[in-house]
């Protein structure tokens, strides 16, 4: 099974828009996609469904890394999720062009909080994506511990964009 | 098997076209006169997954606009989904071919994951069914028909377009060319030659220009920055011009597909 994500041109160019603004502290800004999801036979679709960036005073001074949120950040993120039924995916960017990775320190981050989603929305998929200028990295969780790569994004748009990474849709599991 | 296809005659599309065709996935809804050109452009231009959706068997109506149609189809009744797999087969084997014979609201696993959507169905309602099935799965849709129109006396006019909508864009009705008057006007009459008058040349033109608009969106072959199209064919004239009802009935934003309509109603993850 693979996961595709799809997004309109215009919403991921608000996006990074929004994430490209300085903040007072924080190195980088950082918010949440919300999506809605389809499944096939083969695969699952996430679709885009609002942005929701994290608010300026909800981010944490730590210098050790590009942007630490708050409880409250959180907090709000979950908020969306229980009471709009949506996925979330926590979202910043590097502003680079070609494929992004994530960070350790990004892995590290998205272990504590993305299984949360799953207390108040079990029935949707979460997950994190990293945007550079021109591409995306994304993981997605099907429940509190099974965790894969996002394996192709379409950027729905004139000229379409579809972007196949070269994941095999395998799921990882861990406790 | 993609190292035995030769696409130089068609290079100029783009350094990377021949791969981002063959990554496409493309769903044709109908495979009637304008749906089994479209199969077969789309098999020769190299798109590598073409998934088709029809619930109909050829009849000897439909012989004389039905590409890939033979004699012996219309004696077994062949479903017209497997005619135009049997097209596509036979141009590059190495394509993946999905079929369902089957209304599309039931082969909708056929759709979800597509890249793009071609919607070759008859009447108002459907097209604006499917175009809402488009927006629901955040896809471009690509649609084509036609319609003949009695005059008088043995003057017939017909007419057809190709219409491509993107999500997020203006939809069909935002462009004014789905109408509550049309809509209760196919109720009682779509057509006045006869049922849904149909010929190949026609169903040809058009299904070219969808297939042109389908390449301007996957390939840098030319700046498709429109974010939608409506193009008009004038069959007894013989041209195609962009239609100017979009200048007067776009008022802003498609107010018509909300954003939270996205995904199955009823999504549950599987396992």
């Amino acid at each position: 099974m693979k996961t595709i994500c799809r997004a309109t041109g215009q919403f991921l160019k608000e996006v990074r828009r929004d994430l490209e603004r300085p903040h007072q502290f924080a190195a980088e800004r950082v918010g949440f996609i919300s999506v809605r999801a389809a499944n096939t036979s083969e695969n699952i679709v996430l679709m885009a469904e609002g942005y929701h960036p994290v608010a300026d005073n909800d981010y944490v001074d730590d210098p050790t890394v590009g942007a630490m949120m708050s409880q409250e950040a959180i907090r709000k993120a979950l908020n969306i999720a229980l009471l709009q039924s949506v996925g979330m995916f926590h979202v910043h960017m590097h502003e680079h062009n070609g494929r992004p990775n994530f960070s350790r320190t990004d892995l590290r981050e998205q272990m504590k909080f993305v299984p949360d989603f799953f207390k108040v929305c079990r029935n949707l998929p979460h997950g994190a994506i990293v945007l550079s200028c021109d591409s995306a990295t994304g993981r997605v969780w099907f429940n509190s511990t099974a965790v894969a790569d996002i394996s192709e994004f379409n950027i729905v748009d004139t000229p379409m964009k579809v972007d196949i990474l070269n994941s095999n849709g395998n799921v990882d599991t861990f406790a | 098997m993609m190292a035995q296809s030769d696409f130089s005659r068609q290079s100029f599309l783009g350094q990377h076209s021949e791969q981002t065709l063959a990554d496409t996935r493309a769903t044709i809804v109908g495979l009637g006169g304008g749906g089994s050109h479209i199969a077969q452009q789309l098999a020769h231009l190299g798109v590598g997954r073409i998934r088709l959706i029809d619930p109909q068997e050829i009849d000897n109506s439909n012989l004389n606009r039905l590409v890939g149609a033979t004699a012996k189809d219309v004696e077994e009744k062949t479903p017209k989904v497997k005619i135009a797999e049997r097209l596509i087969k036979g141009i590059r084997p190495w394509i993946e071919v999905d079929v369902a014979q089957a209304d599309w609201q039931n082969a909708d696993d056929l759709i979800k994951d597509s890249h793009v959507l071609f919607g070759c169905v008859d009447g108002y309602r459907q097209r604006m069914y499917l175009e809402s099935a488009a927006r629901r799965f955040c896809l471009p849709y690509i649609d084509i028909g036609m319609d003949v129109t009695h005059l008088t006396d043995e003057q017939y006019a017909i007419a057809g377009q190709m219409i491509m909508t993107l999500p997020g864009g203006p939809c069909m009705r935002c462009m004014g060319f789905l109408t509550q008057e049309r809509l209760e006007r196919e109720e009682n009459d779509y057509g006045d030659a006869g049922i849904n008058p149909q010929v190949v040349w026609t169903n040809g033109t058009l299904a070219s220009l969808a297939v042109g608009q389908f390449v301007r969106l996957f390939t840098p072959w030319f700046d498709g920055s429109r974010q939608f199209e409506w193009l008009e064919l004038d069959g007894n004239n013989q041209f195609v011009a962009r239609s100017r009802q979009p200048d007067y009935a776009i008022r802003g934003p498609c107010s018509h597909f909300p954003q939270t309509h996205l995904g199955d109603p009823f999504f549950e993850l599987k396992g």
